[in-house]
């Protein structure tokens, strides 16, 4: 059932499955309508040239008895009308017998028959005819001894007649039993060709179901690999061409998403590393600012030792530049990785919104296949309506024929082969009610079959949209990263600007120093002012130890998020 | 099959070629041959149509090819002639038919000759009833019909004979029927009247009844037989026993009665064709006739016969003897292609195979010879 037309489409491949419906139901109208007409010319025409004949042979077999019966009445009775009557019924039957030989129908038997016929009857005419000289000549006992001699033709003449009668009726019969033959194969036609069809419709359908189904099924396994985060490539296969657009961006989505992943899982790594490092600086920042707040209240205790100390202090202030300089560096490179990280993510977000839109137009073509198959649903309520006109149609030739069958029965004898034709006419035309009853079962079926597909379409919908759903869920997660990383940025920025303040204070402190040493003696207060922007800048390595601790819990829940995925 | 013999034959001839011999010019062209030929009237057919074959073969056949006659007798009886037409046409090779004689057998056998996938044309010399005017389009005679003459025969007895009353005694057959209601209207349409139409058949056990009612109510001035030999040889033994002396007519079916052991001089006879015609075409035929036969004389129907094969061989060696173009070319006989002068006369066949340029004429017995009337 491997179709070599260019299926790539569910669209393509649902107008082929309806057009192959609706041409078959157009082939089994015409069919039908071909069939009941011609079945009914040949009814017409065989029923005209039997009326016909009947009418004829019904006419000769009166002419022939009315001749013999004048004949007889001429040998008592001489009249005129008697003689009369003899000579134009004898005229009549041979007229008849004319237009019988004209008949093509006829049989060589028939016309022997009616070669036999006219002979007996010109004997049996002259015989009477001589009779009737004799009688006209008063020998009476010779006329009845002339007309007694061809009694026993005139008995084989009549039988002859009844014999060519019957022949005709027997020939009635093979008409009918012709006819009935006739409208039986072109019934089997009918069926053949709408069980093709509808076979034709089914087959195109089943295939197009799995040709959506299938794929479909595929897709769902992926994104649901996708929502549960694992992120290794996927083979999803031959699919039509809507849903190949989707496997593809989400293919693309999945590649994309791995090597994202690959990277903020090992930015995060490093961001978590550099956090680690500033935390130890700022714990060391921390320590010399402590060394440095108890240097300051040993100063302002001893002038001498101050001037070693404010040495010492020094040395111990160019280590703090030092280390809060590393740690401004530090921040730089964190707040460059974040942008790197943001601007893949905006990337990223872009493809996922592109697979969106790819299946929002899956979700349409199905929507317009389903309206197709509601059309088609319309159309069969079409030949519903021509199968009604079909029956409308038997049951009037029934009323025909049941009139026909009357007119027979009071024609009595004579239209006893026309009353079996009116019979045979009236069972043609229940078998075409039947025939029509059939058909409409067959529609009911067909439009059982439309509204299963028209159910899994609907069913195709639903697994579309939650497609969707996973997809949109994806593209949150997205938004989160950006989100995180967002953080990351500003918490790198925040220790970035305590780094500098840790440094402008030092340079300070510097300064502050090398003016206490050269007039430390008389210095005193200076000595306060001193420790004062040690404890400051103490406070201030603490807050940037805090901010640490945010970078580092950033960098934690980056990496927690990322966890989830399996690459 | 047909073909591929022809081919076979072909080749033989080829290859047979320096010993002279050939089968397909050996091979017969059959011509059916269909009438009464065990009655005395159907003599005259046979043997002509016998001579004008003998003739064709001994200048060397049409087209090389000989013809044979396949004869066969229907008894003038419309059942035999059913079979016969059957038979012939069914016999493979067989081109034409001639006959039937009478008008009942071609009648009832035209219908047969006239359809099914191969019809075949008959040519009949003799067969003279209207209703076979138009029995199909194979189907052809050479004889006026019997409106012809029933005409000439009732013009005849009101304006040679003066004759003012007329009875008809005729065969009931089609051709009996025919020239009785012919000579009827044409008498009564002159003013005559006709007093009795009595019909027979062959076997009637006696003409007396008919015509002693006949005397017994007055008599009439002629009495017409519209039939054939036998019936008028004993309607006119009867008539001259009962010693009545009407003037005595008969139709081209009684031709023979001269010839017949009553007492027939004086009867006039209507016919398409008689001996005596003038003309060397008749004079050569009369010769070679009785050359065959003796003192014997052909009538109409042999002359018809004779006529009919020269016809068909005039067709067959212009068309070859495929059945159906031997049809068209008759049917084309005095139009497309120029009438045939034979010794009856003039042939040219109108739309229904009839010859209606044809006339009548009128022959009286004289010492047992038929010869043609004075006064025409």
């Amino acid at each position: 059932m491997r179709l070599t037309l260019p299926l790539n489409t569910l669209k393509a491949r649902v107008a082929v499955g309806e057009g192959a419906l609706v041409i078959g139901i157009i082939i089994i109208a015409l069919i039908g309508v071909a069939a009941l007409r011609t079945l009914g010319e040949t009814v017409t025409r065989e029923l005209a040239g039997l009326t016909r004949m009947a009418d004829v042979t019904n006419g000769l077999v009166v002419a022939l008895f009315d001749e013999l019966r004048a004949g007889e009445q001429y040998l008592t009775d001489q009249s005129s009308a008697a003689r009369d009557a003899f000579q134009s019924a004898g005229e009549e039957s041979y007229e008849h017998q004319g237009q019988l030989r004209a008949f093509a129908e006829l049989t060589e038997a028939d016309r022997l028959l009616i070669a036999r016929i006219g002979q007996l009857q010109a004997d049996v005419e002259v015989w009477y005819s001589l009779a009737h000289a004799q009688v006209d000549l008063g020998r009476r006992s010779a006329a009845v001894a002339t007309a007694t001699a061809v009694r026993g033709r005139a008995e084989e003449l009549l039988n002859l007649v009844q014999d060519f009668s019957a022949a005709q009726r027997s020939r009635t019969e093979a008409i009918a039993r012709s006819l009935e033959q006739t409208s039986a194969e072109r019934r089997l036609l009918v069926w053949t060709v709408l069980a093709a069809s509808i076979l034709a419709g089914v087959a195109v359908g089943v295939a197009t179901l799995r040709s959506v189904e299938r794929p479909l099924t595929r897709l769902e396994t992926a994104a649901r690999r996708f929502a549960e985060g694992d992120l290794r490539p996927v083979t999803l296969g031959k699919m039509p061409e809507e849903l190949q657009a989707l496997g593809d961006a989400m293919a693309r989505v999945s590649t994309k998403l791995r090597s994202l992943v690959a990277d903020v899982v090992s930015e995060g790594e490093r961001i978590a590393s550099t956090a680690t490092d500033l935390s130890a600086i700022s714990e060391q920042l921390a320590a010399t600012a402590g060394e440095i707040s108890t240097a300051m209240i040993d100063i302002s205790g001893g002038a001498e030792q101050q001037v070693k100390e404010l040495e010492q202090s020094t040395a111990a202030i160019d280590e703090l530049r030092m280390a809060a300089e590393q740690s401004g560096a530090m921040a730089d490179r964190v707040a460059a990785l974040g942008d790197e990280i943001h601007r893949l993510a905006a990337r990223y977000q872009e493809d996922v919104a592109a697979a969106g839109n790819a299946l929002l137009e899956l979700g349409e073509v199905v929507q317009t296949s389903s309206g197709q198959v509601e059309e088609l649903d319309k159309l069969s309520e079409a030949v519903y309506d021509f199968v009604e006109l079909i029956k409308r149609i038997s049951s009037q030739t029934n009323l025909l024929a049941l009139n026909a069958a009357i007119e027979a029965a009071r024609a009595g004898e004579g239209g006893l082969g026309f009353a079996i034709v009116a019979e045979e006419v009236q069972q043609l035309a229940d078998s075409s009610a039947q025939a029509a009853e059939e058909i409409t079962q067959t529609l009911q079926s067909v439009r059982t079959q439309v509204t299963d597909v028209s159910g899994t379409m609907a069913s195709g919908r639903s697994k579309v949209r939650g497609v969707e759903t996973i997809a949109q869920g994806a593209a949150r997660a997205l938004e989160e990263i950006v989100r995180a990383i967002k953080e990351v940025e500003l918490a790198a920025r925040r220790v970035r600007e305590e780094a500098a303040r840790n440094l402008e204070a030092a340079e300070r402190i510097k300064g502050e120093i090398a003016s206490a040493s050269t007039a430390a003696q008389a210095h005193a207060s200076s000595s306060g002012q001193v420790s004062a922007a040690a404890e400051q800048q103490g406070a201030s390595t603490e807050e940037m130890a805090a901010q640490t601790s945010q970078l580092t819990e950033a960098a934690e829940h980056l990496r927690s998020l990322v966890k989830g995925f399996r690459l | 099959m047909r073909m591929a013999s022809r081919f076979l034959i072909s080749l033989a001839c080829v290859s047979a070629l320096s010993l002279g011999a050939c089968i397909s010019r050996d091979e017969p062209i059959l011509i059916g041959l269909a009438g009464p030929f065990s009655q005395p009237r159907g003599a005259s057919m046979q043997h002509a149509a016998e001579l004008a074959v003998t003739e064709i073969n001994q200048r060397g056949g049409v087209r090389g090819r000989p013809f044979v006659l396949v004869i066969r007798d229907d008894s003038a009886a419309a059942d035999v002639a059913v079979g016969v037409a059957r038979d012939l046409y069914d016999t493979p090779g067989l081109v034409a038919v001639i006959g039937h004689l009478s008008s009942g057998a071609s009648i009832a056998a035209a219908p047969i000759y006239n359809s099914g996938p191969d019809p075949v044309v008959t040519i009949s010399p003799s067969a003279s009833s209207p209703q076979l005017s138009g029995a199909g389009s194979y189907t052809f005679r050479v004889c006026p019909d019997d409106l012809v003459h029933g005409r000439r025969l009732a013009e005849w007895a009101w304006t040679q004979l003066g004759a003012r009353s007329a009875a008809v005694i005729f065969e009931n057959d089609e051709y009996g029927r025919g020239v009785r209601s012919a000579f009827s209207q044409s008498f009564t349409a002159f003013g005559g009247s006709v007093a009795s139409e009595d019909p027979y058949v062959p076997a009637i056990p006696s003409f007396e009844p008919y015509l002693q009612r006949l005397a017994r109510r007055g008599g009439v001035d002629a009495l017409v037989i519209a039939g054939t030999t036998g019936g008028a040889e004993r309607i006119v033994d009867t008539a001259d026993s009962l010693g009545l002396g009407y003037r005595v007519l008969g139709s081209d079916g009684v031709a023979g009665l001269e010839a017949a052991p009553v007492n027939a001089d004086g009867v006039f006879i209507a016919a398409a064709y008689l001996p005596d015609r003038r003309g060397s075409r008749n004079e050569a035929f009369l010769t070679a006739y009785q050359q065959v036969h003796g003192d014997e004389l052909p009538d109409h129907r042999g002359a018809g016969a004779y006529d009919i094969v020269h016809l068909l061989a005039q067709a067959i060696e212009a068309v070859g003897t495929n059945r159906s173009e031997i049809r068209d070319y008759l049917a084309g006989v005095g139009t497309s292609t120029p009438a045939f002068e034979g010794v009856t006369g003039t042939i040219a066949f109108d739309e229904n195979g009839d010859v209606p340029n044809k006339d009548v004429i009128i022959g009286v017995v004289r010492n047992r010879r038929l010869v043609t009337a004075a006064g025409q």
